[in-house]
Parts: structure tokens; C-alpha cells; sequence
């Protein structure tokens, strides 16, 4: 008895169109002509038109700057050494049910988009990313590229179980299309960007 | 290269037992509310004005199309060795690959995964992939909760209806509608009708469900074949919250979502949702390569019909589709139609290029609720020829017997009379005379369904072939 994997594979292949070149993303993504000026300063600008609130200083003050955008937060969870949290990342993401603020730091930003790319190395349990209230992302502006073209260069998705583009707090628009903020993840993200 | 002729459709969608679909009737019950269609149509049309002027703020977005629509039908071109491939690397990283012929096989094999861990109680992200093999109603039977927990969704399963849009599953619905289905079902005041409000209360509805549950299942938006990933695109992270939380994901995943490489993710991610709402990215763009600690992962890939459109000179280009859903808010039928009139899993311009393949005779009426303006074509990030796609299932529909009556003979008719020019001039003047004096209700029904919402021009005193002759043979 044929299996399904044999017989979807065989009807694929009988079915082939005929062969046509994969196209050379790099060398076509190299002539695109982006916009001028500082990509921190665009990152910033998407970000914020996404919903996300943006504040900006020194990597030292950062503890400060989480503090002063979530001055009420009683229970945090922070992946930062620098950023103290009340309570540890637990085994059992469950329990992060009731964490009022998530702090985490992005690897790299997108200028175009606004996203960060945030891999499960720097988020612990993940589900603190959706779970949590609020979230806090530090930001390093170096990090910062242009466009998705140059993140897909710099990082490989595939060394990490898990990683996730984030561009701004969960939304949704399922009624009448008016934009809610807040969907089933968090009700706020604050981008810290801070260089050195 | 030759290509077989159009075979038959031999699938079926298990959970549809109902007649053939009628898409004029459908959208004539849709139409006879005439406020509700101007206001549908009208928040449709401002999503594609969204995705314009995304579009237009990316100075490359038409070598973004190409790329995406070379990328796609090179694919599709070896796309029995990218699945050998995905299907390697997945394995290596840990995730059960699974297969499926078709809409049974995807649901049993679903059912067996949860059985097997005792699992009773299911979170769905949005996947148009299970409501086209009908898996609801099949693990509800026995005994399984299921939860679409897409916000949209999750209103439209409550009042036990099908989405009306692959993005945009509840854009059919009015608030008031929304705030009365919550009242019944979530215990909202009554009369509660404000969005934020509302969505605040399916938050903690879906909440309890998510921190219960113990299986989550995804659709999924691009499979990676050089390193075995999926990626999840969401606004409301009600994907990941199941997939983070749950002690077994599963993932459901159309055979035609492969591409080849992660570094094709940054065409598609880059056209996806300024195609879909005008949004420069989702809020949420997950890949995952490996389960948690502790968790299953299980992917099914399933056919269900889809080599069989491959084999399809002509149609096979509409599987490059990446579920935008662009060519539903510019398409002037599905906007004054509703998602509803379809009968079909995904409506507007795709779905209509796609269903038809399923069924034919069901679904003949699809390929004409469509005036073939080419609107679709022109906003398809992955460049499908969905007008061109229509225009040839409506041969197909015709030579299988399928058209309607009407159709039918006013076409056989159309066809005796363009054949002969006597013929032609003479019906001219016949009618050009009626129309003077012969009342205009009266007319008005000789010209049929075109006349029923439309008033004829004035008569012109001559033919055109008499115009040209007066004014314009001398330069020819």
C-alpha cells in the first residue's frame, strides 16, 4: 500500500510546471534604494505609528528608564541583569499569567517596520512576551538595519527553537475595523532605545 | 511543454453536503440591504486604500512583486524536493512531519495526535486551511472543545457561521451585531457595542481558554525548507499564546506554503501585510524551528486537492497565493457581495479561482461573480493572473454543462447573431427604433439582469457602422 507521503510526492512530481530559476534575493535586495537619514531615527518613527511608545537614553540608565515608563508595575519579570524583576522566570509558563510587566532585550530592529527580533534565548519562557500586561524591550540603536532584507542577513532563524519579529503591543481591528490595542498579548510595548 | 487536459475534480469538502452554490442569488439576499452594502463595501475599500498607500511608500514594491511571484512558481516547480527537504530538516529538529491526501486524512490524523495525549480541550489560530477540511465540526463530534480564538473568528463561531473573509473574518458584522452575540454567549451587558469594551471581554474570555487548554493548533503562513520552520504571522499574538502555552502544538500547513530559503522571508514578510491591511509588518512574525522543553510539535502537510491544481496548465499559478487577501477588498463583486454569497471556504477573486477546482459543478457559478475588471490582479503581491484564471473556468464551466440556462442560451443566441452581420445590423435597427418609442419598463426588462438595477442610454439616431461610413471611410 502506497502511503500518503509517497503518493502526495508522486503526484507532485507528475504535476511540475516546468522549471523556472530561483531568483537571487541578495543581489536584487543590494539595488534597492532606501531613504535617507538615520535608520534609528525612522525605527522610531514606525514604532510609534505602530503603537509601540518609544523612549530614548544611555545603556546605563536603563533600570531608570524602564522604572520611570512603568513607575506602578508590582510584579515584573525581567531577562535583563541590570533591570530588577520581583519575581524569577518559572518553570511553568502559566503562572506568568499574572506578570504586570515583561522586560526583554532585542537583538536587532527594523527600520522600515518597526519590528524586533526577539529569540527564545532572550526571552526565557516565551510566553512572557504575550502574557504580561506590558512589555519592555531594550534597544541598542547600532542594532538598528535597514529594512528585512538586512535582518534575515544578520540573523539565522533556524539556531534558536523559537524567535518572533515584534512590532508594537498586540492589536486587533476583527470589529467594525476600529483598532483595539491589546487583543490577547500585551496592552502596551515601550521600546528603550539607548546606545552606549 | 503539454500540459493534460482539465480533469474532473474528484474531492469533496466532507462538511458541505448542500446543493450547488448560487453566487447571484446569494448576493441579490446580500444587496436587498442597501445601506449594509454600501457600508461594507465602503470599509473594504478604505483597507485597499490602506494597502495603496503602503505599497506606494516602498519604491521597489513592484520588484518585491516579481521577486515573490519567481520565488513562488520556482518552488512550485520542485516542489516535491522542497518538501523532501522541509520534511528532513523539520524531522531532524525534533517535529513529527505528518501527510495528508485530503480533508478525512488531515482530520483523522489531528484527532489521533489528541487522542493520544488525552487532549479534550483545543485552541485554534486562524488557519483557512482547517475550515476548508471542515475539522471543527469533525473533532467536536467527538468530543473535543475547540476554540478559534482569532478575535474575528472566535465572533463568528459563536453565531455558528463561516468567516467571511480570510483576514478579516467578521467584517460582514456590524458592532451592535457583535455586542449581542457576546450579550448571549460571554454575558456582556446587553446593548454593549463599543470595540474596545467588547475585545476587552473576549480577552478574558480567551484568556481562561488559553491557560486551559491542552493542545494549540496553527496555520501557518511560509514553511522554510533549508531549515525545517514555520512562521506564524498574527496581530493579536492569539497564535503564540496557544503555541507558548500548550503542552502539543499542532501546525497545519498547505503543501503550497513552502519556500525555499529563510532569506525569501524578506520578500514576503516585506509584501504580506501592506498587501492585507497597509500595516508595514504584523504585530507578531513567529519562527519556529524546534518544540519547547517538554512540548510535541506536529506538522500535517496536506494536499486535499492542491497537486491536483498544479497539474492544471493554467490555473496552477493561483497556489503561489500567500492569503493576503488584497484581491477580496479591491474586487467591486466581493465588496457589494459579501464573503458569505461564495459558499466557499475563501471567497472573492482567489476563491473563486481556487474552489472551483474542488467542485465544478458546485462551485460553476463562481468564475462569473466577477465583472474580470482585473482590479485582483493588479494588487496580487505574488502577481496570480486571477482574472485571466476566471475567464478560463468560465470555458470550462460552459463546456461541462454547467452554466446556467439563461446564460446558456443567451450566449448560444449571442453566438448565432456576431456571426452574421446582416443579422446584426438588422436586430441594430430594430432595436435602436424600439427603444424609441416602446416604454422604458418595458425595455428595461427585454435587456434582462444587466436592466433590472440600470436605465438604458437614449437611442443613438444611427449604428456606428453608419457613423464610420458618414465620417471616417474616406481616411481608412
Amino acid at each position: 500500500m502506497t502511503t500518503a507521503r509517497d503518493a502526495i510526492l508522486a503526484a507532485v512530481r507528475a504535476a511540475r510546471p516546468a522549471a523556472t530559476p530561483l531568483p537571487d534575493v541578495r543581489a536584487a535586495a543590494a539595488a534597492f534604494v532606501h531613504p535617507d537619514g538615520d535608520v534609528s531615527h525612522r525605527f522610531a518613527e514606525v514604532a510609534r505609528a505602530g503603537g509601540a511608545h518609544v523612549v530614548e537614553g544611555a545603556r546605563v540608565d536603563v533600570a531608570r528608564l524602564v522604572r520611570e515608563a512603568y513607575p506602578d508595575a508590582a510584579r515584573i519579570v525581567s531577562m535583563l541583569r541590570d533591570v530588577a524583576g520581583t519575581a524569577p522566570m518559572p518553570a511553568d509558563p502559566h503562572t506568568l499569567a499574572d506578570t504586570e510587566l515583561f522586560v526583554c532585550e532585542g537583538v536587532l530592529g527594523v527600520a522600515e517596520n518597526g519590528a524586533i527580533w526577539l529569540p527564545q534565548s532572550r526571552l526565557g519562557e516565551r510566553a512572557a512576551l504575550w502574557l504580561a500586561t506590558h512589555v519592555a524591550v531594550v534597544l541598542h540603536r547600532a542594532s538598528i538595519v535597514p529594512h528585512m532584507h538586512a535582518a534575515y542577513e544578520a540573523i539565522d532563524v533556524s539556531v534558536e527553537p523559537f524567535g518572533a519579529f515584534v512590532a508594537g503591543p498586540s492589536k486587533t481591528a476583527d470589529i467594525e475595523q476600529s483598532l483595539v490595542v491589546g487583543a490577547h498579548g500585551p496592552k502596551g510595548l515601550t521600546v528603550v532605545l539607548v546606545s552606549d | 511543454m503539454t500540459k493534460r487536459a482539465f480533469e474532473l475534480p474528484v474531492l469533496h469538502e466532507p462538511h458541505r453536503a448542500d446543493g450547488a452554490v448560487d453566487h447571484a442569488k446569494a448576493a441579490a439576499r446580500f444587496t436587498a440591504d442597501e445601506a449594509r452594502t454600501d457600508w461594507h463595501d465602503g470599509a473594504l475599500w478604505w483597507v485597499r486604500a490602506k494597502r495603496d498607500l503602503a505599497a506606494a511608500s516602498l519604491d521597489e514594491w513592484e520588484a518585491l512583486r516579481e521577486l515573490a511571484s519567481s520565488i513562488k512558481e520556482h518552488t512550485l516547480s520542485r516542489l516535491d524536493e522542497y518538501l523532501v527537504e522541509f520534511e528532513a530538516a523539520a524531522t531532524r529538529n525534533g517535529v513529527t512531519v505528518h501527510w495528508a491526501r485530503d480533508a478525512d486524512e488531515h482530520n483523522r490524523i489531528v484527532h489521533g495526535i489528541l487522542a493520544e495525549r488525552g487532549a479534550t480541550r483545543l485552541v485554534k489560530s486562524k488557519s483557512m486551511l482547517t475550515e476548508e477540511c471542515g475539522l471543527n465540526p469533525y473533532l467536536q463530534a467527538r468530543g473535543i472543545e475547540v476554540i478559534d480564538t482569532d478575535l474575528g473568528e472566535r465572533i463568528v463561531q459563536l453565531r455558528g457561521e463561516a468567516p467571511s473573509h480570510i483576514v478579516l473574518p467578521a467584517i460582514h458584522l456590524k458592532k451592535e451585531e457583535v455586542g449581542d452575540t457576546f450579550h448571549d454567549h460571554l454575558g456582556t451587558p446587553a446593548g454593549l457595542a463599543d470595540p474596545t469594551a467588547l475585545t476587552q471581554a473576549a480577552r478574558e474570555h480567551l484568556r481562561a481558554k488559553f491557560l486551559a487548554a491542552d493542545a494549540a493548533l496553527t496555520g501557518v503562513n511560509f514553511a522554510i525548507a533549508e531549515t525545517g520552520g514555520l512562521v506564524v504571522c498574527t496581530n493579536e499574538g492569539n497564535a503564540d499564546l496557544g503555541m507558548a502555552l500548550a503542552p502539543v502544538h499542532v501546525a497545519s500547513l498547505g503543501i503550497e506554503k513552502l519556500i525555499p530559503r529563510a532569506s525569501d522571508l524578506g520578500v514576503f514578510l516585506r509584501l504580506l501585510t501592506r498587501s492585507a491591511t497597509g500595516q508595514p509588518v504584523t504585530v507578531y512574525s513567529s519562527h519556529v524551528h524546534r518544540p519547547r522543553a517538554g512540548q510535541a510539535l506536529h506538522v500535517v502537510l496536506v494536499d486535499n486537492g492542491r497537486s491536483t491544481q498544479l497539474a492544471r496548465e493554467g490555473f496552477w499559478r493561483s497556489l503561489k497565493c500567500i492569503r493576503c487577501g488584497a484581491c477580496m477588498n479591491t474586487c467591486p463583486i466581493y465588496r457589494r457581495s459579501g464573503g458569505h454569497s461564495y459558499g466557499s471556504t475563501v471567497p472573492g477573486p482567489i476563491g473563486s479561482v481556487l474552489t472551483p477546482g474542488l467542485d465544478l459543478e458546485r462551485y460553476a457559478s463562481l468564475p462569473f461573480a466577477s465583472t474580470l475588471c482585473g482590479s485582483c490582479t493588479a494588487v496580487c503581491p505574488v502577481k496570480i493572473d486571477l482574472d485571466a484564471q476566471l475567464y478560463r473556468w468560465r470555458q470550462l464551466v460552459t463546456a461541462a454543462g454547467h452554466a446556467s440556462t439563461g446564460k446558456a442560451i443567451a450566449m448560444r443566441g449571442a453566438g448565432l447573431v456576431l456571426a452574421r452581420p446582416w443579422l446584426v445590423r438588422a436586430l441594430g435597427a430594430a432595436a435602436r427604433g424600439a427603444m424609441r418609442v416602446v416604454p422604458r419598463r418595458v425595455m428595461r426588462v427585454a435587456a434582462g439582469a444587466w436592466g433590472r438595477a440600470r436605465d438604458l442610454p437614449p437611442a443613438p439616431p444611427q449604428s456606428f457602422r453608419a457613423w464610420y461610413r458618414a465620417n471616417r471611410s474616406d481616411r481608412s
